[in-house]
């Protein structure tokens, strides 16, 4: 068990208070591949935000490698997430002040856990497994949004997380593109035993997913 | 801060972001390299001309000087007739007793008139001791040519201004006559030509033997002037202990005696200060806008940032970095062309006005003012880019990711 939640309940309190999230109990695996879909307003994106550790303004428990999430501290929240958690975003965000291979290493220079050629040479590889390792000098800003959000899914490799979410990661992108995105991340969830968490609209990924969640007015429909 | 934030990896970004902005990052170093350059300068030159005329004129004159009360008129130490201290004893027993007094000499002042061989001029002719004066006056660093106080040692021996000197056409080794009050006249040998630089000085002072004085007006053992030199010069209680506790003397000290002197310091002060003070605001303000706007421009990246593990010191340290190293680095260049400019003022040459005799502008190099305009350049940009760094460590992911 990689993530598990126990009965959130999340309300945003403006413009009027407002029940976003209603009662969400779940548990993720390794080698799990879920996706949440649902209408805009749902709260998808808002129960993404919670798993991903970026909001913890919630009621309710969550757990993720059998850490409470609420027991950490802003700084140990931030460690935590750089080293469990990976991100793919719907509008790729690279940084482009760097080149492709420095945004992937970015993660793993802050762990610092490993030494600068050994990070360089994993991120090569990762690129090298989105195909991307031909870009790697490129400055960011030169790539395509495909080519951008496979860098990005390298980037959420490279500190080996347990978890990966993804919000919208083939929202912006063409449908060749987007297949692509999504055949990468099954083959990741596969090969490299990860759980991964994806928010999307695109019928194609909630049916083949291993599990897929609806979401309507802040509820998981059963 | 659970962990150490000045890191290889923190800089490197925090480099990476300055130099994609080139253009506006040597811009906000310029502004501050003007701040520090000019702080530089005018911190040189105005100490530099409040050094120069506290040396000539303080140490000219003495901080405290008693002379008799005038029964007729008003006592200057230029104008004095006859006037005899009476009780130079008890005066010395209080100077004696005074720790703040570092030393003290006895002086018989007389007016005189001046004969060389072409010309003539009034002079104020100082009887001094050698060895008390040596203890009041570095003569020896004023001398432009001759000895300074030993040579006093010999009678009929008299040490000139320059400007005197010049105007009598005379110089070392010539001989001139001395006309006193009482009509007596005497040949003095010159010993030595000495240079305060400041006109007003140099235009009248003359140095002879109090004793070869005292002889010529018949008054042994008479003197009219008793100089203090004070260890802190701006305690002045002994002026009026002195005055109020012993009868028949008047006392002055030297800021009545200097006035100007000492409000153009204040002033000269206050000038630079305020204006280094301004530029170094704008150098700081040029900078903190950078900042804040590469912070808004930038909110998305500082929101990736945050997501990918770095916390909110980190990025922090990153944006504090960069306005550090901008002001580094205009500090740096600022404190090198502060130098080189009043390096070239210190070598301009200056026409020599009534006032103050000087060959090129007087500047101060001293170390402490280009340390201290660096911390400035450097405090100012800590300053500046504080409020920036803070502002783009409070931005929240969540807002930023979902606000698309």
């Amino acid at each position: 068990m990689i993530l598990e939640t126990q009965h959130i309940d999340k309300y945003f309190l403006e413009p009027e208070k407002h029940q976003v999230l209603r009662d969400i109990s779940l548990s993720i695996s390794e080698g799990e591949l879920v996706s949440v879909f649902g209408e805009s307003g749902s709260g998808k994106s808002t129960l993404l935000y919670i798993l991903s550790t970026l909001d913890t303004d919630f009621q309710g428990n969550l757990n993720i490698y059998n850490q409470d999430i609420k027991n950490l501290t802003p700084s140990a929240l931030t460690d935590f997430r750089n080293k469990h958690i990976g991100f793919v975003y719907q509008f790729h965000y690279l940084l482009p002040e760097f080149s492709v291979l420095q945004n992937v290493m970015l993660p793993a220079m802050k762990l610092s856990q490993k030494s600068k050629e050994e990070i360089k040479e994993n991120a090569l590889g990762l690129l090298d497994e989105v195909g991307m390792k031909a870009f790697a000098k490129r400055p960011s800003y030169q790539l395509s949004g495909g080519q951008q959000q496979r860098v990005a899914i390298a980037r959420a490799l490279i500190n080996d997380p347990a978890l990966i979410i993804a919000d919208e990661p083939t929202g912006n992108l063409d449908q060749k593109n987007s297949e692509l995105i999504f055949e990468l991340l099954k083959k990741i969830t596969g090969s490299r035993n990860k759980a991964v968490v994806i928010a999307t609209h695109d019928p194609k990924i909630y049916h083949n997913s291993h599990c897929s969640i609806e979401m309507i007015d802040g509820s998981i429909r059963l | 801060m659970s962990k150490q934030v000045f890191n290889k990896t923190n800089i490197f970004i925090a480099l990476q972001y300055l130099f994609a902005r080139k253009k506006q990052s040597f811009l906000a170093a310029i502004g501050v390299l003007l701040g520090v350059t000019t702080f530089i300068v005018m911190i040189n030159f105005m100490t530099g001309v409040n050094d120069f005329l506290d040396d000539a004129v303080f140490n000219g004159s003495p901080d405290i000087i008693v002379s008799a009360k005038s029964k007729k008129q008003s006592t200057t130490t230029s104008n004095i007739l006859s006037n005899y201290i009476e009780n130079s004893n008890k005066v010395d027993d209080v100077l004696k007793a005074d720790e703040n007094v570092q030393s003290f000499a006895h002086q018989i002042i007389s007016p005189a008139i001046l004969i060389s061989e072409s010309k003539q001029f009034p002079g104020s002719i100082n009887g001094i001791f050698p060895a008390q004066e040596s203890n009041m006056v570095d003569l020896e660093r004023r001398l432009i040519e001759g000895e300074g106080f030993q040579s006093l040692l010999k009678e009929n021996s008299i040490l000139l201004g320059v400007s005197l000197a010049k105007r009598l056409q005379i110089s070392t080794g010539d001989e001139i006559k001395m006309i006193l009050p009482n009509g007596k006249n005497t040949a003095l040998k010159v010993a030595g030509v000495f240079s305060f630089g400041i006109t007003t000085i140099d235009n009248v002072r003359t140095y002879v033997s109090a004793t070869t004085l005292q002889n010529l007006l018949g008054k042994k053992n008479s003197i009219t002037n008793i100089h203090v030199k004070l260890k802190d010069r701006d305690d002045v209680r002994l002026k009026s202990y002195l005055a109020e506790n012993i009868n028949g003397i008047v006392t002055e000290d030297w800021k009545d005696s200097n006035k100007t002197i000492v409000i153009g310091n204040k002033v000269r002060d206050i000038l630079t200060w305020s204006v280094s003070f301004a530029l170094l605001l704008v150098a700081g303000f040029g900078i903190y806008n950078i900042l804040n706007i590469t912070v808004i421009q930038k909110r998305k990246d500082i929101a990736v940032l945050k997501t990918i593990g770095y916390s909110s010191n980190d990025i922090v340290f990153i944006f504090l970095v960069q306005s550090l190293i901008i002001g580094v680095l205009g500090a740096f260049f600022g404190g090198f062309f502060g130098y080189i400019i009043s390096y070239l003022i210190s070598t301009t040459p200056l026409d020599t006005s009534d006032f103050i005799i000087v060959d090129t502008y007087p500047i101060n190099f001293k170390m402490s003012y280009y340390i201290l305009g660096f911390f400035f350049g450097i405090l100012t940009t800590i300053f500046a880019g504080y409020f920036p760094s803070k502002k783009a460590s409070k931005v929240d992911p969540v807002t930023i990711i979902r606000g698309i």
